[in-house]
């Protein structure tokens, strides 16, 4: 059942991210892409490591996570359901087969393929840096949303009103139960980490609209359809979704301020050396704090750093101050 | 005088209590100092004091815990129902969802709440009332008085109930209870009319509302198996006898359960993790078991009374006919006197690790359940399951190897009930006598290794043993095949299948699905009522499956804990109960699929007095189709001398 609905998921999001590559990236980004891949590999692997390991983290987290909040016990849902009172009802009540089956393929379908899409077309840029701000907001958003989920306990509309909020994702399409209960766990709904996700990328995409104008509004309409779904499928409650919007707020912009402000690369150059100047100096001492999980970035970082040392300086050179829209021209 | 904050809310009640400590304070000394200046003589000083040292009368404001929709749908709708019941007569409510075990843990262990609803396990005879409400319990931990109910009129019914003479005999129906026709009446009387009496002065006290009783209702494969429904699902049998159609079905029975529980413990006497006691029916056995009349279609042990000729209902297993105590474990029991109950085992069991079951295990069991610090400390630890059916158990000997006698100090049909509990193998369980540890923790006294592990693997010697487990994704238990059921000879349902799967899955319509597309024999949790219309109407396009539909034993209920005022006050809990139409949450909460009740006990058990006549007759809604009557429920309020303010709030001291 499980691999059905994965099998069916890959499928779909797969063939919605090659049809957008036609219609976001183009031939010629594609071609440079050909030449350049290297290089802007090497520039998103710390990040991307680091990426891994908070997923990876994430997965173990989850696990225990409860065990923990239970033991805090700081339960949200009745003062949530106090305040924002039937909001909840009132969405769902312009309930439609159409506008269910509408919601619930964005809840899945259209979610997954708003986080995996802008990696693609931001790997597809000469300039990098979009692509590292999106991973370093994509793990910020996990790290925040997952400190928030150990301290705070709230159960999502569904389980406060199942008779008037159906819960009708799981009702209309059960499989997808399967799915979902593998990422989620019932207490964790403040914030909403899909709201957060994906008002992240409709933020990054509005700072690339200069690029992808036609990206940026797909990605809106996306994010908002996403934070709809949520509420309307009787998941969160609307201060989840503002909850999760804030968050998402706060990684852009923090992904925004840490993005270029060490360089991995550099670092390991100036070890190198062994004649660090004072300007790496900083970056050697601030590094093992922004990276909980140093030793699989560096780890990673050398190998790909002896195939070709020499572009490694030019490499995390621009990065710095650079803006995503001068790139393009 | 203010409750601790139960944790649902505790910056409402916190707030509350600050203002009126911070009014109260600065109004007195405001008082105080002008008293000072302007008042000079003594009797007017003495008025002030008076005036100002008299505690505020705050508005009732409460918690009712309960759990998620999640597994359990009906609860949070009782809770919200209850609730705007109660803010309609002017209390101030707070609704604390916990999860399955956080609940048990606050209701069961730690008695921290103020109402709570949800399900109660009930049994199949009233003698679970003793421990339930006797205020002897009421200290303990698990389904023992979590009420706090300390009543000693009560006490005494139920005293008189657990010793009443009922009717004698070894196995047989000796419960036939109310039925008219019924040779046995005469001797039942006593204990008839002791457990009437009990019932009635329960209904009238209301330590808990009972609510409703659902129907179970389950799904299963009928092309992989046959036999369904031979047994009650709800018990061991259910799963134990089925005959497999196919190879696969006689490789593995793969059960779906919405409640992640069984894969995360396996300990019988855990207070928060067990509740209907189906895993610890497959991996324990006991000295004997209870059996529903229904399952003797497959069963030929015991001497058997006719079954009832009036049974009306569609299905096999009718709440009316009675359930009675088959030999299990033990090969056969003897009443020698009056208060001496010889046991025989049966030759050569064994547990899953091969050690042999003696009597010795029997034994260490009884004593074990009762204190599971075996003595060592002073302050006794027993375990939060199984406490009425020990307590009846005065004293077990060892005969010899295979035979014992239990000393007992109730009627006999209450002992019999005494050997329905697992049987614990002596060298697993004597290691868990300590006191649990944890490094910079101050640990409950009370708290043995014993009621806290998790148990993995079980040994037990049951016929299923534990095979391995995936946290809230599956157990899975293999066929033991040492089991005596499996001997030649003897003629009890035995595991069939190798390999006996409990899979999890949280919601039923999922749990439905994987049943209808061929990826589970049958759902073990009974199905939310809410799916139950839509199984029935695919019933006909899904020719495979078929519909199990049992009695359940078990019941909804909101309990009061009456340690606290106002909740110990029984007028109080009258009135409250009488804001709720339970015909009426029936129909909306259940669809139909439960019954309405006044008491709790199964329908046989059930006096004409308190027999549900379309409206509650000890506590009838102040009402009509489940709209609440709020000027006749305030007043139902002030009549019970509670007293409401300019503003409707319902004001009480607490």
């Amino acid at each position: 059942m499980l691999t059905q609905v994965l099998l069916q998921l890959t499928v779909v999001v797969t063939l919605m991210v090659l049809v957008s590559i036609a219609v976001f990236v183009g031939r010629y980004r594609l071609r440079d892409t050909r030449l350049e891949w290297r290089a802007r590999v090497r520039a998103a692997a710390p990040v991307t490591a680091l990426l891994a390991a908070v997923l990876l983290f994430n997965s173990v987290a989850r696990q225990y996570g409860p065990d923990v909040s239970w033991m805090i016990h700081w339960n949200l849902t009745w003062p949530i359901y106090d305040v924002e009172g039937e909001f909840i009802l009132w969405l769902q009540s312009f309930e439609a087969p159409a506008i269910t089956a509408y919601f619930s393929f964005i809840y899945i379908y259209g979610y997954v393929f708003l986080l995996v899409f802008p990696v693609i077309a931001y790997f597809a840029l000469s300039n990098t840096r979009p692509l590292r701000e999106l991973l370093t907001a994509y793990t910020l958003n996990y790290v925040l949303g997952l400190g928030i989920y150990v301290f705070i306990v709230a159960y999502g509309p569904r389980n406060m009103m199942p008779e008037l909020v159906d819960a009708l994702l799981y009702d209309t399409y059960p499989q997808y139960q399967h799915l979902t209960r593998q990422v989620n766990r019932n207490t964790n709904v403040f914030p909403s980490l899909h709201t957060s996700l994906a008002a992240t990328v409709t933020f990054l995409a509005f700072r690339t609209r200069a690029i992808y104008p036609k990206w940026f509004l797909l990605a809106t309409g996306l994010g908002v359809s996403v934070a709809i779904s949520t509420m309307y499928l009787g998941i969160h409650w609307a201060i989840d979704v503002a909850a999760g919007i804030v968050l998402a707020y706060i990684c852009v912009a923090l992904a925004g301020f840490l993005v270029g402000r060490w360089s991995v690369t550099a670092w390991v150059a100036s070890l190198r050396d062994s004649n660090p100047s004072p300007s790496t100096s900083t970056g050697t001492d601030t590094n093992p704090d922004t990276d909980p999980n140093p030793g699989s970035s560096s780890g990673s970082e050398p190998k790909a750093d002896a195939g070709t040392p020499d572009t490694t300086p030019s490499e995390s050179e621009p990065e710095t101050g650079s803006d995503p829209e001068p790139e393009r021209a | 005088m203010s409750d601790p904050a139960p944790s649902a809310s505790p910056e409402h009640h916190a707030h509350a209590s600050d203002d009126a400590a911070r009014s109260g304070l600065s109004r007195r000394s405001m008082l105080a100092a002008t008293a000072g200046l302007t008042v000079s003589m003594s009797g007017c000083i003495r008025e002030v004091r008076s005036i100002v040292n008299r505690d505020e009368v705050e508005q009732l404001s409460l918690t009712i815990s309960t759990v998620p929709a999640d597994g359990d749908r009906e609860s949070i709708q009782l809770a919200r129902a209850v609730g705007s019941a109660l803010e309609s007569v002017g209390v101030d409510i707070a609704i604390d969802m916990l999860s399955h075990e956080e609940f048990r843990r606050a209701i069961l262990v730690n008695h921290d709440f103020d109402l709570y609803v949800g399900p109660h396990p009930g049994d199949t005879t009233p003698d679970f009332l003793y421990e339930l409400l006797h205020s002897r319990f009421a200290e303990e931990a698990g389904w023992q008085n979590p009420f706090g109910l300390t009543n000693l009129a009560i006490d005494d019914r139920l005293d008189a109930q657990r010793v009443a003479a009922g009717g004698t005999g070894n196995g047989g129906g000796e419960e036939d209870g109310t039925d008219t026709t019924n040779e046995n009446e005469n001797e039942n009387n006593d204990r008839e009319d002791a457990i009437t009496a009990t019932l009635e002065s329960v209904a009238r006290e209301q330590p808990f509302i009972p609510i409703c009783r659902p129907t179970e209702i389950r799904l299963a494969r009928s092309d992989r198996y046959e036999g369904w429904g031979d047994g009650h699902p709800a018990t061991r049998f259910g799963y134990l006898g089925l005959e497999p159609q196919s190879e696969s079905a006689a490789a593995e029975l793969r059960t779906v359960n919405t409640d992640a529980r069984p894969s995360q413990n396996l300990n019988p006497l855990s207070a928060e993790y067990r509740e209907r006691n189906i895993v610890v029916g497959l991996l324990y056995d006991s000295l004997a078991v209870v059996r529903w009349r229904g399952d003797e279609s497959t069963v030929a042990g015991g001497e058997q009374a006719d079954a009832d000729t009036d049974t009306d209902t569609d299905s096999d297993l009718d709440p009316d006919s009675a359930t009675d105590i088959t030999p299990w474990l033990a090969a056969d029991w003897e009443w020698t006197d009056e208060e001496t109950l010889h046991v025989t085992l049966r030759e050569d069991c064994e547990f899953h690790d091969g050690t042999s079951l003696t009597a010795e295990d029997v034994a260490f069991t009884y004593e074990f359940l009762a204190d599971t610090t075996r003595g060592s400390r002073r302050f006794s630890a027993p375990t939060p399951h199984y406490r009425g059916q020990v307590a009846a158990i005065d004293d077990v000997t060892e005969v010899s190897e295979t035979e014992l006698e239990f000393t007992v100090a109730t009627s006999q049909p209450v002992a019999e009930r005494a050997l329905a509990v697992p049987i614990l193998p002596k060298h697993i369980w004597d290691e868990r006598t300590d006191q649990a540890s944890l490094r910079g923790v101050t640990v409950a006294e009370g708290t043995t290794e014993a009621l806290v592990t998790d148990n993995v693997p079980a040994i037990g010697s049951g016929p299923y043993q534990f095979g391995n487990r995936t946290d809230r994704e599956h157990l899975t238990l293999a066929r033991f095949d040492e089991h005596f059921t499996r001997r030649s000879g003897v003629d009890l349902p035995k595991p069939t299948s190798e390999r006996l799967r409990i899979q999890i899955d949280p919601r039923s319509t999922s749990a439905i699905e994987l049943v209808e597309s061929d990826s589970a024999d049958v759902t073990l949790s009974t199905l939310e009522s809410y799916v139950v219309d839509d199984v029935f109407e695919d019933d006909g396009e899904v020719p495979e499956t078929t519909i199990l539909e049992s009695p359940s034993w078990s019941f909804y209920h909101v309990g009061f804990n009456a340690r606290k005022a106002p909740f110990s006050n029984p007028r109080f809990r009258r009135v409250v109960a009488q804001l709720l139409d339970k015909e009426h949450l029936v129909e909306e909460v259940f669809h139909g699929y439960a019954e309405p009740i006044a008491t709790p006990v199964v329908e046989q058990w059930v006096p004409d007095s308190l027999a549900w006549n379309g409206n509650d007759p000890e506590t009838p809604f102040l009402g009509t189709d489940g709209d609440l009557d709020v000027a006749a429920a305030r007043e139902a309020f002030e009549e019970a001398g509670l007293r409401y303010d300019d503003d409707g709030n319902l004001r009480v001291r607490h």
